[in-house]
């Protein structure tokens, strides 16, 4: 109340604050799910060194494949035709290690960012062969949402941001008590020192895929209960994902974490003053403002990146 | 003989954009995957400069001109970046270009696209043999300025940029002045594709300039051999080549309307193929400088 009454100073009538106050909370929930997407992005390139664009088709397969159990043949209820989905995915993932990541590993970054243009390619293909191009929902009425003193949150949107609460806290478990997440650690710093270690490559390349894997796949999900399913939803989240580690620092889980958040509170504040059809802009106007104004970071980034 | 005809002209289009591709991602090793924005600059830009009364010819210039302006600003904050950064971010700025202008109605009539291009004209002839002619003449006389730079003492700075930064920095090379100057010079050539597009076809709108289009330039200069004068030519005309053959497969009828999403699958196995098992392309590039 104490902090309502602060607010309404700099922003006179009231019905300002709670649209404010309620495009923050729907950039909070957003972010919190590009998070997600941009830890994905972040572990692979810690252990592969490149960007994967291929990220946003795991994104788009999960959402799409969720689509496919709970319709037709399968006819699965909604959260139940969740953890084929996810299976599905993870298994896509490691087929995408097995066959083109891991032969290619010691290739330049750039090759393997060529390869993962093309695999996104082929994904989606496949995405629009059998799905169609157009815009699809799925059948549900979940859509109820709560009001919290005039602010509105839909069951989606709890959803969401207790997702990657439950999924933020799992993963700093793994990585922090786990032997697996260990290694995965030891081998981000140094693939050669973990490689005298008798620490395994193959398995952890497998769990890096598989957490990446699950975290966009769910994430795809969640969004597209939110809004609806695209062909083509994969593309503009893998770039959010993108702007968000560069913010966030490359390798850097809770870099990632904050960056993502930012993207997203920052792009829905952004629809209070801009037209939406400028959403998407502002992520990658971000991209361009990190660059301009925190080269000193960005270089320290960049020089990881090249090798 | 007319649809030959439209595919020769499009080969062409194809060879001068891929090739204005090559001098940046493989003779300064910058990988642009946001080449398209260049392409749909120069294409808007030679449009509107057109339908405001204005010969095609100056619509050439200038779309050339604000291509490679474009392409000049956008290097600078971007050049900070290497590898696989830089090319993510190049990225970004071709989806900035496309919201853009989807986004700014009272220029570019958003989704709508503009039609009524004027075509081009040569002595009062307007026909598809006048636009090979002059596509002819546009892509030959650019690949001869290409091949020029590439000889140049400026093309072999580039290629030493590429395999050293360190080495060039030692011998007194100003880098990031080079990779400006070579995105500037890109985007330009690129702007110049675009804007010869944009008068063929008579109608542009932004969804024209999707990453697909990137993809499918990266894929004829990939294919055909990066950094070689001859690759970006080999791999334009055989993707569209097999791109077109595509449609004479004997499908169903209602499988006629997923071509494109065959095609686009197809492109994509090929470059994930083509970088496990031949990363060079085609024509493989001489190591000149390994030797000397």
């Amino acid at each position: 109340m104490q902090q309502q009454r602060c607010w309404r100073i700099c922003i006179t009538p009231s019905v300002n604050l709670l649209y404010y106050l309620q495009l923050l909370i729907n950039g909070i929930v957003a972010g919190s799910v590009y998070a997600l997407f941009a830890v994905g992005l972040t572990m692979v390139y810690s252990i592969f060194r490149f960007i994967n664009f291929s990220h946003g088709e795991l994104i788009a397969w999960g959402a799409y494949s969720v689509l496919l159990f709970a319709s037709a043949p399968f006819n699965l209820p909604l959260w139940l035709a969740v953890f084929p989905a996810m299976l599905l995915v993870v298994t896509l993932a490691q087929l995408q290690n097995r066959f083109v990541f891991s032969p290619l590993k010691n290739s330049q970054p750039v090759t393997l960012l060529i390869a993962s243009i093309g695999l996104s390619f082929l994904l989606r293909g496949l995405l629009q062969l059998y799905f169609g191009s157009d815009l699809r929902s799925y059948e549900t009425s979940l859509y109820e949402s709560i009001d919290i003193g005039g602010i509105f949150v839909t069951h989606v949107q709890m959803a969401m941001l207790c997702l990657s609460i439950i999924f933020f806290v799992a993963l700093h478990f793994l990585l922090t008590k786990t032997l697996i997440g260990k290694s995965m650690r030891a081998v981000s710093d140094s693939i050669e020192l973990a490689g005298i270690y008798g620490i395994s490559t193959r398995n952890v390349s497998i769990f890096v895929w598989t957490i990446s894997s699950v975290f966009a796949a769910s994430g795809g999900f969640l969004l597209a209960l939110d809004t609806s399913l695209d062909p083509m939803m994969g593309l503009s989240f893998m770039i959010k994902a993108f702007a968000a580690i560069l913010l966030g620092g490359v390798g850097n889980v809770w870099g990632a974490l904050l960056g993502g958040l930012c993207i997203g509170i920052i792009e829905n504040i952004s629809t209070a003053f801009v037209s939406p059809g400028y959403k998407d802009f502002s992520a990658f106007a971000l991209i361009v403002v990190v660059l301009l104004f925190r080269p000193q970071g960005v270089i320290a980034v960049a020089k990881q990146g090249i090798r | 003989m007319e649809y030959f005809l439209h595919i020769s002209i499009i080969c062409l289009i194809y060879i001068l954009f891929s090739s204005s591709l090559n001098l940046e991602l493989g003779c300064a090793g910058l990988y642009n995957f946001g080449h398209v924005g260049f392409f749909a600059i120069g294409a808007y830009s030679s449009t509107l400069i057109t339908l405001s009364d204005y010969p095609v010819w100056c619509g050439f210039l200038s779309s050339m001109l604000i291509a490679g302006a474009v392409g000049a600003l956008f290097s600078w904050p971007v050049l900070r970046l290497t590898g696989d950064y830089f090319g993510v971010a190049s990225l970004a700025f071709a989806e900035m270009v496309r919201l853009l202008l989807l986004n700014e109605r009272w220029l570019t009539r958003g989704p709508m696209g503009i039609p009524g291009i004027p075509q081009i004209e040569v002595m009062g002839r307007i026909d598809n043999y006048t636009n090979l002619v002059v596509a002819l003449l546009l892509t030959t006389v650019s690949l001869f300025i290409l091949k020029k730079i590439l000889s140049s003492p400026f093309g072999r700075t580039l290629k030493l940029i590429r395999e050293d930064e360190h080495v060039a920095r030692a011998f007194g090379k100003n880098v990031v002045s080079f990779k400006i100057r070579t995105i500037a010079i890109g985007s330009a050539f690129a702007g110049l594709a675009g804007a010869f597009w944009a008068h063929y076809i008579g109608y542009i709108s932004p969804n024209d300039f999707t990453l697909q289009l990137t993809v499918l330039v990266l894929l004829c200069v990939v294919l055909g051999g990066r950094g070689t004068l001859l690759g970006p030519v080999v791999g334009s005309i055989i993707v569209i080549a097999v791109g077109e053959g595509l449609r004479f497969l004997p499908l169903p009828a209602s499988m006629t309307a997923s071509v494109a999403h065959i095609q686009s699958m197809l492109f994509g196995l090929v470059l994930v193929l083509l970088m496990l098992r031949r990363p060079q392309g085609i024509i493989a590039e001489s190591h000149l400088l390994q030797e000397t």
